[in-house]
C-alpha cells in the first residue's frame, strides 16, 4: 500500500513536471522511456501528446 | 554546461541556496546545472529537478515553467523570457501566498478512444482526440460535492479535461488553507468512497500561469 502511494505520489509530480506551467520557446531533443510521444519544436518544448492536441486547439 | 530552468521568482531569496540563479530583468529563474551531454530526459535528472522543484515551492510561490527549457547563460534567458516578465511579476505580486491544488477524477464512463485508421490525416486524428477528451464528465453527484466542499477554499477554481478518461479541478489555495482542503478530501472520500479521485499538491504557479488554460 505504502509502494502504492509513493508510485502515484512520483507518477503525480512527474505529470506536473512535464506538462504543466509555462511553455517557453525554445528547441530540445528529449525521449522518456516509453511515454506516448513528446513532441518537440520551436514554440513547445515538451509535452505528451494530449497536451500537445491541447495547444493547438486554443 | 547548461541550465534547466525550473521557474521563476519574486526574489534571489525565493531560490538560493536550493538552486542556481538566473537573474531575468528584476525576477528571478531558478536552474539546476548539468552537462552539456546530458539528456533531459535522463531519469536522475527528472528526479533531482522534481525535488528541488518542491524545495522551492517549500520556500516560496512560483511561476512554473514547464520541464524542458534550457538555456546556457543569462542572456539567452532574458532573450527567450524577457518579454514574459510583467505577466509573471504581477502573477507572483497577486499570489504570493497561494498554492496550486490538484483534484482528478476519473470519469463515470470513459469514452472509447478514436481510432487513427479511421482517420485520414494526423490533424484529424489529433482534433478527435481532442474532442474526444472533453466529452468526459464525472459524477454528477461528486461534482456537485467538490462545489461545496473544496471550491469555496478556494480563491479561483477551473475545472478542466485533460484526457477522455478524467477530469480536473485546478485550484488556487491560500497556503494558510491547505490543511483545510485536504481535510475537506478525506470527507469527500468517505461520502463517495465509489468515486477514484486523487487530491494532489501544493503545486506552484502552472495552470494559473500558463497561458493555453486560460
Amino acid at each position: 500500500m505504502a509502494d502504492e502511494s509513493q508510485e502515484i505520489t512520483l507518477l503525480e509530480t512527474l505529470d506536473h513536471l512535464l506538462d504543466r506551467g509555462v511553455v517557453i520557446a525554445g528547441e530540445a531533443t528529449i525521449s522518456i522511456g516509453d511515454v506516448d510521444l513528446l513532441y518537440l519544436g520551436l514554440n513547445i518544448v515538451l509535452a505528451n501528446i494530449d497536451a500537445v492536441a491541447r495547444s493547438s486547439q486554443k | 554546461m547548461k541550465w534547466i530552468v525550473i521557474g521563476a521568482h519574486l526574489q534571489r531569496e525565493d531560490v538560493e541556496p536550493i538552486a542556481n540563479v538566473i537573474p531575468i530583468g528584476d525576477l528571478f529563474l531558478s536552474a539546476v546545472a548539468i552537462d552539456d551531454d546530458r539528456p533531459l530526459g535522463d531519469r536522475d535528472v527528472l528526479m533531482q529537478v522534481a525535488a528541488v522543484r518542491a524545495k522551492l515551492l517549500d520556500r516560496a510561490t512560483f511561476v512554473a515553467i514547464r520541464y524542458g527549457f534550457a538555456v546556457r547563460d543569462a542572456a539567452e534567458a532574458t532573450s527567450k523570457c524577457g518579454g514574459l516578465t510583467t505577466r509573471w511579476r504581477a502573477l507572483l505580486d497577486a499570489h504570493r501566498d497561494e498554492v496550486e491544488m490538484t483534484l482528478k477524477i476519473a470519469t463515470a464512463a470513459p469514452a472509447a478512444r478514436p481510432d487513427r485508421h479511421a482517420f485520414s490525416s494526423g490533424a484529424q486524428y489529433l482534433r478527435a482526440l481532442h474532442a474526444n477528451a472533453h466529452t468526459a464528465d464525472v459524477d454528477p453527484g461528486f461534482r456537485d460535492g467538490v462545489e461545496r466542499a473544496l471550491v469555496p477554499l478556494t480563491t479561483q477554481h477551473r475545472w478542466m479535461h485533460r484526457d477522455r478518461s478524467s477530469m480536473e479541478l485546478a485550484m488556487l489555495v491560500r497556503r494558510r488553507d491547505l490543511e483545510n482542503v485536504r481535510d475537506a478530501g478525506e470527507k469527500l472520500r468517505k461520502e463517495f468512497a465509489a468515486v477514484p479521485f486523487l487530491l494532489s499538491g501544493p503545486w506552484p504557479l502552472e495552470v494559473f500561469a500558463d497561458d493555453h488554460q486560460q
